[in-house]
């Protein structure tokens, strides 16, 4: 567990010198949010947005040549996946919590009043949606490192275009997702979460899998 | 235990290129020069004893320790440069320390500030704004600081001028002054190892040369010289290899076949001259 934590604090000073411009980046989402005037669609575009920026710690790594320094830290393969995957967990949060904030004070000086109901379905909709980029993100760049596995950069894009088309179709305030968490949102709740911790340990295991066959 | 680093039989299986059966010992308290031309399979010993790459067959053990079963206890114990540096260039020196200090116990930060004095490293310089041979000290200081008992350097000089060269050899000197640390120093520049090592591993296209003592190493061969008309092919088939002048022809010979060579003139074969005619075709030595 300990190593875990030391590979999450090696992967936060990775990327300690590009903190300006992923502050900046997440300025944007609050510019959209308030443009269309809604939370779902401002948490959806932040979420996309740092799902992107997962990307950095392997571009740095790969640039710097840094799979050597890897290869002889005294840490298993596993465990600094792991880390990884907690450093991106965290910056995940971090940006939705932020978000959280942020969007609704932005929304609420526009005279958008942000409900309870919205407040949690963007929650709950961030966090699916961001575990949802990366599970695919990370395995990616594994495996095809961060050039070629660029590609997978792309699926938060297309799953913020699937977004937006699907709200453009729903209205704000009674939409499906809406309707599901005034029917049962508990069990919305609890289904995210399965879903999250499925998807996330199916992830990981396969990007162990992946790392432990990859010779340095 | 004498020995720090065992290999045995050591192989790894590439596409184009096969590393076989690779045998040596380094023992404790020793700088063992690990030699060979370009693509002859030095890098990929070093990454099979990191256990950077999976070996195909072979056994590994570094301080006693399996280098595969124990691998996290193996790596607090080995320090390791390579030809270039492994930290990222945004990182300020200081940063390198933060980052990398947290995976060893026994890290200590007034020898790391010491070792930044003594080699002139400003802790608030960026790893890119250091020279080629301050980046490798900067490695070297890490791997002193928590105290790596064998240090493994892959290339550390190619590409370094010949102040920071001998530098770096006084470092290591020093390193294993106190009899508790060895160095394993891969390299092409076999001038270097002249002077530092105490023993040698020669691998030619991914196989075991020679493994021993350096001045049994030196003393095994001759360089010969003669004129042309004493180039017979006779002679050049118990040569290792040759090179011929318009003038005259020298070669090396293994010092045993010496007699047979007496009428020529007969020099002390440098590392260099070793690896340089066998490495064109040669025999197998030990």
């Amino acid at each position: 567990m300990r190593n875990i934590w030391k590979s999450v604090r090696l992967d936060f000073s990775l990327i300690k010198p590009y903190g300006k411009t992923i502050c900046f980046t997440m300025v944007l989402p609050v510019v959209f949010a308030a443009v269309n005037r809604s939370l779902m669609t401002g948490i959806s575009f932040a979420m996309c947005f740092i799902a992107m920026t997962t990307g950095y710690t392997f571009s740095i790594a790969e640039k710097n040549d840094m799979e050597r320094l890897y290869g002889i830290l005294p840490v298993r393969k596993g465990e600094l996946v792991i880390g990884r995957y907690v450093f991106v967990m965290i910056m995940g949060l971090t940006a939705l919590v932020c978000s959280l904030i942020i969007q609704p004070v932005m929304l609420a000086i526009l005279g958008e009043n942000v409900t309870t109901l919205e407040f949690l379905s963007a929650l709950v909709a961030g966090i699916v949606l961001f575990a949802l980029y990366t599970v695919f993100q990370l395995p990616g760049y594994y495996r095809f490192g961060s050039i070629r596995g660029r590609v997978f950069m792309y699926i938060p894009v297309a799953g913020f275009l699937g977004m937006l088309f699907l709200t453009a179709r729903t209205p704000a305030k009674s939409g499906g997702l809406l309707t599901a968490v005034i029917h049962s949102p508990i069990l919305l709740m609890v289904l995210a979460v399965v879903l999250v911790v499925v998807a996330y340990v199916i992830s990981i295991l396969v990007s162990v899998r992946i790392v432990q066959n990859k010779e340095m | 235990m004498n020995n720090y680093l065992e290999v045995k039989n050591l192989s790894k299986s590439f596409d184009n290129f096969c590393l076989r059966d690779i045998t040596f010992t380094l023992p404790k308290g020793y700088i063992m020069g690990l030699i060979g031309p370009n693509g002859s399979g030095k890098t990929t010993t070093v990454k099979l004893i990191l256990n950077m790459l999976k070996r195909t067959s072979g056994e590994v053990r570094i301080l006693g320790l399996d280098n595969i079963a124990k691998e996290q206890e193996v790596k607090k114990c080995v320090g390791v440069v390579f030809d270039s540096n492994y930290f990222s260039d945004d990182w300020k020196v200081r940063q390198v320390e933060k980052s990398v200090s947290v995976f060893y116990e026994n890290w200590n930060t007034q020898r790391f500030s010491e070792l930044l004095d003594r080699f002139q490293i400003s802790p608030a310089k960026k790893v890119k704004e250091l020279s080629k041979g301050m980046q490798m000290k900067l490695m070297l200081a890490c791997a002193f600081s928590y105290d790596a008992k064998l240090l493994i350097l892959d290339e550390p000089t190619s590409g370094l001028d010949p102040v920071s060269r001998d530098e770096l050899l006084h470092i290591l000197a020093e390193y294993i002054e106190d009899g508790e640390h060895s160095v394993l120093f891969s390299t092409h520049i076999t001038g270097d190892l002249e002077r530092a090592a105490d023993f040698i591993t020669y691998i030619r296209y991914g196989e075991l040369f020679f493994s021993g003592g350096k001045d049994e190493f030196v003393d095994g061969f001759r360089i010969v010289r003669g004129g042309r008309e004493e180039f017979t092919e006779e002679l050049r088939e118990k040569m290792l290899g040759s090179r011929a002048f318009p003038t005259g022809f020298e070669a090396l010979v293994k010092t045993e076949d010496l007699r047979q060579f007496a009428h020529l003139s007969v020099e002390p074969a440098a590392i260099d001259d070793i690896v340089v005619f066998t490495s064109r075709g040669g025999e197998q030595y030990a």
